[in-house]
């Protein structure tokens, strides 16, 4: 079966049972592989109707078809779960060296099943499967349960694990495989910490079998040639990681300042940019699995009261502990950084959640006793102090652990939460980039930027330039960009290869692995399917309805190219239903559902 | 009027930020950096004979990127705030 293995791991943890069944082979046609797949064994298993953090929510690590192969940048595979913070179905995926180990072990997928009534791993070294007692792991944060089971086990073995954060229940938790690769977003360490399951041990000696060879070889290269000779993936990236966004989403008026609350330009924002960050504190990049791209940041502070070690930051974590906080002290943004990869907390939701306290802080809504000191904007102790409080999930950290939402909610200001489905809006002000404001509304796991990544187009121009402050053509163009997002999610290569190679090159090494002969416009159509297919859900689940914070709808921009701008929700919802063919409600027609096979 | 410089463009003119009496058109300012800093400079602001954008750059005036302002026909005033990148992604 090429492209896959064929099997999938069943593990209760309730009964101690491993067992191994054959994957759904329609399934993996109709859905691709990780996210979509994933997505499909998990509403076919699971109500939508239950609670996130119960022992009937399943969780699933699920490889795409491309993960392990040679493909560009295809070491990744997906967590899917119904998402603590959102109650919307969750789908995060990571890259690394873990996916690739999942494939040649032997399996595409693990599905994991109710709860271990004490702490336990998960071994597998190919055909050995076996739970394990992880009583001695629980409580260690995720560098140091590494350390230990690679001690035990040996290096070869791929490691992912949670923190402290998830073993206490923190709604945005997150699963970090090779020490600082992330599941991150939606609370998936939550999960996995209510199940006990404190770490997957995985290592194979097996490859994956691909169905046109010589073809693949010859897409295989040709992308990766393209990828190479692009000015971004082939060494922007590489030289100063994703932070280099820093200044440019700021020079564009689009970098959410003090909680979005005071403009979206920082004066200082260079100070914790991706140039500053090269010349200060990165020791060497690096790569996950087979990627040419190698965007990951090694960094360093040597000296004072942040001095560290870690990978990161990426943008978005540099703009939630900075701009988003208003602070722009980078040793700091690095250590809180550094905290969230320890602790297992996803770094977008904790800086988020920071910088809400600091404005309901400010508005006298928290008592300063609550806290345990002042916390204003530009603290940039409190983004560190407090990071290590959510991770341990203590003091004033427990209502952190929560999110902005339920923070903003607890001390009465909810709409003060930048979020969207209860999840936070990352770096990029959607009143100043239309298209966006339109992703974050509508994305099927609440505020994200990577489910279709209108900042290339709107600001970087790539693949193409589109006006940041126009609204019409963004519902198709929102469209496209989710569509061919969760095509490649699901395939098991890396988001960033859009940056150098497009639908046909994506299209072209799927088809060769899996032996398809299916046209561009069919393979994408299947990410269009696994889009309708999570929406499908999120609307049986009750989820809220697509919308933006009020700040985005009423608040205009005080200064900058978007100055006086909201973002127009209401026009571009209008024109990305019809682009969908749901109903004006947002929700998938009949039609929609039967044409696409749901 | 104020120019600032970002990533490789930092290193090309050993500066990230400089005053400059501004020129009619960005072209033209672009044009003058390219004779000031030479050949790598010219390759990554201008192609062709000087008269189009190069492929590796994204040229902001007050925070709107030229391509929505004429290109390099936009026109610059002194108190405007040019700014210089390189094509750059992440997310």
């Amino acid at each position: 079966m090429n492209g896959w293995k064929g099997t999938i791991l069943r593990v209760n943890l309730k009964t101690g049972t491993i067992s191994k069944e054959p994957l759904n082979r329609q399934w993996a046609n109709d859905f691709v592989g990780a996210r979509g797949l994933g997505t499909k064994y998990y509403v076919e298993e699971c109500s939508p109707s239950i609670d996130a953090l119960s022992a009937e929510n399943k969780l699933i690590f699920m490889t795409g078809p491309l993960t392990g192969t040679l493909a560009t940048s295809a070491g990744r595979y997906e967590v899917v779960a119904k998402a603590p913070l959102t109650g919307t179905i969750g789908a995060a995926n990571s890259g690394g060296k873990f996916g690739p180990e999942i494939k040649y072990a032997g399996y595409d997928g693990i599905i994991f099943e109710d709860v271990s009534e004490t702490p336990v791993y998960l071994y597998i070294y190919d055909d050995v499967a076996e739970l394990r007692d992880a009583t001695e792991l629980w409580g260690l944060n995720i560098h140091k349960t590494t350390d230990r089971l690679e001690e035990q086990l040996g290096e070869q073995f791929a490691v992912a694990a949670i923190g402290p954060a998830g073993e206490r229940g923190s709604l945005f938790a997150c699963i970090n495989n090779d020490r600082n690769r992330a599941a991150g977003r939606g609370g998936m360490g939550a999960v996995m910490g209510g199940k006990k399951l404190k770490a997957v041990a995985i290592r194979g000696t097996g490859s994956v079998n691909v169905a046109r060879p010589q073809e693949f070889r010859r897409d295989a290269k040709k992308a990766r040639d393209m990828l190479l000779a692009h000015p971004v993936a082939g060494g922007g990236l590489a030289a100063y990681g994703t932070e280099v966004l820093v200044n440019i989403i700021n020079e564009s008026g689009a970098l959410p300042l003090n909680n979005w609350r005071d403009g979206s330009y920082m004066e200082t924002a260079d100070r914790f940019s991706g140039e500053t960050l090269a010349d200060t504190f990165l020791v060497k990049n690096r790569a996950c699995f087979g990627c040419t791209i190698a965007c990951g940041r090694v960094t360093r502070v040597s000296e004072g009261p942040y001095a560290s070690f870690g990978e990161g930051p990426e943008y978005e974590a540099g703009w939630s502990f900075g701009a988003s906080s208003g602070v722009d002290n980078l040793a700091a943004i690095c250590k809180a950084n550094f905290l969230c990869n320890e602790y297992g907390l996803d770094p977008i939701t904790m800086g988020a959640t920071i910088a809400c306290a600091m404005e309901l802080a400010e508005l006298g809504a928290i008592p300063e006793e609550d806290i345990g000191f002042k916390l204003r904007f530009g603290d940039a102790d409190a983004i560190v102090t407090l990071t290590e409080l959510t991770g341990k999930v203590e003091g004033f950290g427990e209502k952190l652990a929560l999110g902005s939402y339920r923070l903003g909610e607890l001390y009465g200001h909810p709409e003060l939460s930048m979020s969207v489905k209860k999840q936070e809006m990352p770096a990029y002000d959607g009143r100043a980039i239309q298209g966006m404001g339109l992703e974050y509304a509508t994305s099927n796991r609440g505020g994200c930027h990577v489910r279709g990544y209108l900042t290339s187009p709107e600001i970087l121009g790539i693949p193409l330039k589109t006006d940041p402050l126009v609204t019409k053509g963004k519902g198709a163009l929102c469209k496209l960009f989710q569509d061919l997002t969760a095509l490649i999610d699901s395939s098991g290569m890396c988001l960033f290869i859009t940056f150098g190679i497009g639908l046909p090159e994506v299209a072209e090494q799927y088809r060769a692995v899996v032996g398809s002969d299916e046209s561009d416009e069919e393979i994408l159509l299947k990410g269009e399917r696994i889009w309708n297919l999570e929406k499908q859900y999120n609307v049986a689940a009750g989820v809220e309805k697509d919308t933006l914070p009020p700040r985005l709808l009423r608040e205009e921009l005080p200064s900058g190219p978007a100055k006086g701008k909201v973002c127009e929700l209401d026009d571009l919802l209008e024109e990305y239903y019809a682009e969908r063919g749901w109903d004006e409600q947002g929700e998938p027609t009949k039609d929609k559902l039967t044409a696409l096979s749901l | 009027m104020k120019v600032k410089f970002f990533a490789t463009y930092r290193h090309l003119t050993g500066c990230t930020v400089r005053e400059v009496c501004a020129p009619a058109t960005v072209g033209d300012l672009l044009r003058a950096f390219a004779e000031e800093y030479g050949d790598e400079m010219r390759r990554m602001l201008l192609s062709g004979a000087g008269d189009d954008l190069g492929p590796e750059a994204i040229i902001l005036i007050n925070g709107r990127n030229i391509l929505h302002l004429g290109v390099l026909d936009a026109p610059l005033q002194e108190g405007d705030t040019v700014a210089v990148f390189p094509v750059v992604a992440g997310g």
